[in-house]
């Protein structure tokens, strides 16, 4: 075969690539088409009706249904009650994350030594949140019961927990804070499992404490788990709901409203969708403005030399 | 010349009226939007499906018919059963979708306003003896106050109680009015009290009660004698407290406050037809007072109770921690305590209005076998199917179930009550109503707020619900 030859058959025919390229670009898109389709049907559809519903009198149980402009979310902004829980969603939040992250990071560290004590430490985290949240929720009810509960029974007090507001938000921050710790531990122990032994054994060489080697390398190289840990948390725990409405039903008084309570009662039990949506769409836009600027302080922390 | 797009716009067109004739078909509802099977002579289906509560309405008690059902109809009664929000919810989206699947819906009372549009209206059925062949409706013997409250509605404007419930069985007395019936009522719930039978009847309890207070002990019959015996039954170092109360916040707390608004003269239904606040005049605060009085300055129930509810109230009875309690259904002292139960009304001051609300089996409007579902309607109330649930604990809707019951203390306590009961206002968000008034209820049971000031935040709170949902009210107001 003479040299030219050899080129061209080595060189497929100008409209091949062209063809093939095409291919290859559709090729992917209509390997996730059906993923796609689910996801449209399944989000994005949702989503856009929830837009709809909340600029719409809507009343899914016959009769009208007209369009209300801004209403809805008129009545969501200056209703105190809503922007005040509100408030108390994002002051659950912040605390109860907080929490769990110390207490993760806590727990994360030691059971990340590769032993056959810490697999079988590591494997018992998973049972509280493996526990569905209103079954937790029912058995703290009845632990902290003041008369025939186990937990003042054991700490020799007579506290009405449920009954003030103070008691009632330890009650509930322990609750979620028992049931997702484990969670956030063991996303740190992964990445402590992850951090290379390299560096540690030369701060220990240069006579670096336990706390310097954990400040200045472990911790640097945890922050991508950390930040997969908090933003996943955040997001859970502005979703709780269970937790709350079996231990306190918001009680006492209006001490532990979150969100989630009163978009509960107005979609779910009203069937007012068009405040529920106004609600819900509200909350989508605070937790859209949230993740993003966690993830930026984040980063920051990651990538010090560059900020 | 074509438009541009036309061709496309079409075979949209086209593709959607066969996507919605392909969902007609496949969800049933062919036969027309408002479902059928309303005629008296349609076939009889393979079998009806009927959507119900659990422990809330008696489950088991109607389960249990279910092969007596068959016998008598010749087909399948499946019954569904959910625990109460998540029925709600089904019972809610059920309608929303205008499904067929369920032939037959349980309705609660507070959810009725929201529904009421998208029941089947009775009337027609009632009047015509061709579908009361199997059971006849009997609305005669239907405890009067329990079928108004429950089943006679007026669809266009809901808010609107049948003015006299006396004449609720007369269906053209009812339609006369713009009213209609709208269910069978089964599973009446009236707030009924309990009380230790033996502590009563304990000589030595009777000769210390006459020594403190100079008269004998005997079951409160007004709630300043029932202040009184709940004082006195309360020793905490004996773990044994005078009554309960459900002050935790939710339907509970207003339940209790309601029945006490209606003792001590005001309107036990708490907002008028014409949306007027009737909670929060003086006695409302005279309810309230009562209330914060009992619960924090007497301290005659057991700690926890500005968070309990029918549950919290229930367990604290059954395991011999309190000497008085109030509910809806019978109760059983744990073996431990081996004492008596015995069952009262509710005690009286100016008046009596015991808190009460009926469950009603109700035809969907899009059912394709209405004329069947009605005369399975009325067969499950029938009496003598009421009397064979009683046995299952099932509370009975008419008159003559509870005479033949007469011998059973806690059935004349509820029939007693029924009979003297005030509902519910009729609102669609009454779920929000109700709460906002049980967190006043809570506040001041608690001492966070006086009576005064919790009542007036929940006349801005019920305000503003109300406004939201819709409800114009009056300038007073």
């Amino acid at each position: 075969m003479s040299t030219q030859e050899l080129t061209r058959a080595a060189a497929p025919a100008t409209p091949l690539p062209r063809r093939a390229g095409r291919h290859r670009r559709s090729g992917p898109w209509l390997l996730m088409a059906p993923t796609l389709v689910v996801l449209l049907l399944m989000t994005v559809f949702p989503a856009l009706y929830l837009l709809r519903a909340s600029f719409r009198d809507e009343n899914l149980l016959g009769g009208s249904s007209e369009w209300v402009g801004f209403d809805n979310y008129g009545f969501v902004l200056t209703d105190p009650s809503a922007l005040r829980s509100l408030l108390l969603t994002l002051a659950f939040v912040v605390v109860s994350v907080a929490l769990q992250l110390g207490l993760g990071m806590a727990l994360a560290m030691p059971l990340a030594t590769r032993t056959r004590a810490n697999t079988i430490g590591t494997l018992l985290l998973l049972v509280p949140f493996a526990i569905t949240p209103a079954v937790s929720g029912l058995i703290f009810r009845e632990l902290l019961n003041p008369n025939y509960g186990w937990v003042n029974h054991y700490l020799g007090i007579s506290t009405e927990w449920l009954s003030q507001p103070t008691t009632a938000w330890i009650a509930l921050l322990t609750l979620e804070v028992w049931a997702w710790t484990p969670f956030v531990a063991l996303i740190l122990i992964a990445g402590r499992q992850a951090v290379p032994p390299e560096p540690l054994e030369a701060a220990a060489i240069d006579g670096a404490s336990r706390w310097q080697s954990f400040r200045y390398i472990v911790l640097p190289q945890l922050m991508p788990f950390v930040a997969i840990a908090v933003v996943l948390r955040t997001i859970q725990a502005f979703k709780t709901f269970d937790s709350f409405k079996i231990l306190t039903n918001g009680g006492p008084g209006e001490a532990t409203e979150i969100i989630n309570l009163g978009i509960h009662r107005v979609a779910l039990q009203s069937f007012r969708i068009g405040a529920a949506s106004a609600f819900a769409v509200l909350l989508l836009i605070v937790l859209s403005l949230l993740v993003p600027a966690m993830l930026r302080v984040i980063k920051r922390y990651t990538q010090p030399e560059e900020s | 010349m074509r438009r541009p797009g036309r061709g496309l716009r079409s075979r949209v067109s086209r593709l959607v009226a066969v996507s919605a004739v392909a969902a007609l078909l496949a969800t049933g509802c062919g036969g027309g939007a408002t479902g059928g099977g309303a005629d008296p002579a349609s076939p009889k289906p393979p079998q009806l499906r009927m959507l119900y509560a659990t422990a809330e309405a008696n489950a088991e008690a109607v389960q249990n018919l279910v092969p007596h059902f068959r016998e008598v109809f010749g087909i399948d009664l499946q019954i569904d059963t959910q625990p109460y929000d998540a029925l709600q919810q089904r019972v809610y989206a059920e309608v929303a979708t205008r499904s067929s699947y369920y032939d037959i819906l349980i309705v609660d009372t507070p959810w009725a306003p929201a529904l009421v549009r998208a029941l089947e209206p009775l009337s027609g059925y009632l009047t015509n003896p061709a579908v009361n062949d199997v059971a006849p409706a009997q609305l005669e013997d239907l405890i009067p106050k329990v079928l108004a409250d429950t089943a006679v509605y007026d669809a266009d404007d809901e808010v609107r109680q049948f003015p006299d419930p006396a004449t609720a069985s007369d269906v053209a007395a009812v339609t006369g009015q713009g009213f209609d019936v709208y269910g069978m009522p089964l599973q009446a719930n009236a707030m009924v009290m309990a009380y230790r039978k033996d502590l009563f009847a304990d000589p030595a309890e009777q000769a210390a009660f006459a020594q403190r207070y100079g008269r004998p002990l005997a079951v409160p019959t007004t709630w300043d004698e029932f202040s009184q015996v709940a004082e006195f039954f309360t020793r905490p170092e004996q773990d044994l407290y005078g009554t309960t109360m459900m002050a935790g916040v939710g339907d509970w707390a207003t339940d209790d406050f309601k029945s006490l608004l209606a003792g001590f003269g005001g309107d036990g239904r708490m907002i008028g037809e014409d949306l007027s606040l009737d909670f929060a005049g003086p006695e409302g605060e005279q309810a309230l007072t009562y209330y914060h009085r009992l619960i924090s300055e007497q301290r005659s129930v057991p700690p926890g109770t500005t968070a309990a509810s029918w549950d919290e109230t229930a367990s604290s009875f059954d395991s011999g921690l309190t000497a008085m309690t109030f509910n809806y259904h019978s109760l059983e002292l744990d073996p431990a305590v081996g004492g008596e139960i015995g069952y009262a009304p509710v005690p009286v001051a100016q008046a009596r209005g015991p808190h009460f609300g009926t469950w009603m089996l109700s035809l969907n409007r899009f059912s394709q076998h209405k004329a069947w579902a009605y005369r399975a309607i009325t067969w499950l109330t029938a009496p003598e199917q009421q009397l064979a649930m009683t046995a299952d604990g099932l509370h009975p809707s008419r008159t003559s179930v509870y005479a033949a019951l007469a011998g059973d203390e806690f059935y004349t306590a509820l029939g007693g009550s029924l009979a003297e009961g005030v509902g519910r206002p009729r609102l669609t968000n009454y779920t929000e109503i109700s709460r906002a008034i049980a967190v006043a209820v809570n506040t001041a049971a608690s001492g966070e707020a006086t009576p005064r000031e919790a009542l007036d935040k929940a006349v801005e709170d019920v305000t503003r619900r109300l406004t939201q949902a819709g409800y114009e009210l009056p300038e007073a107001s």
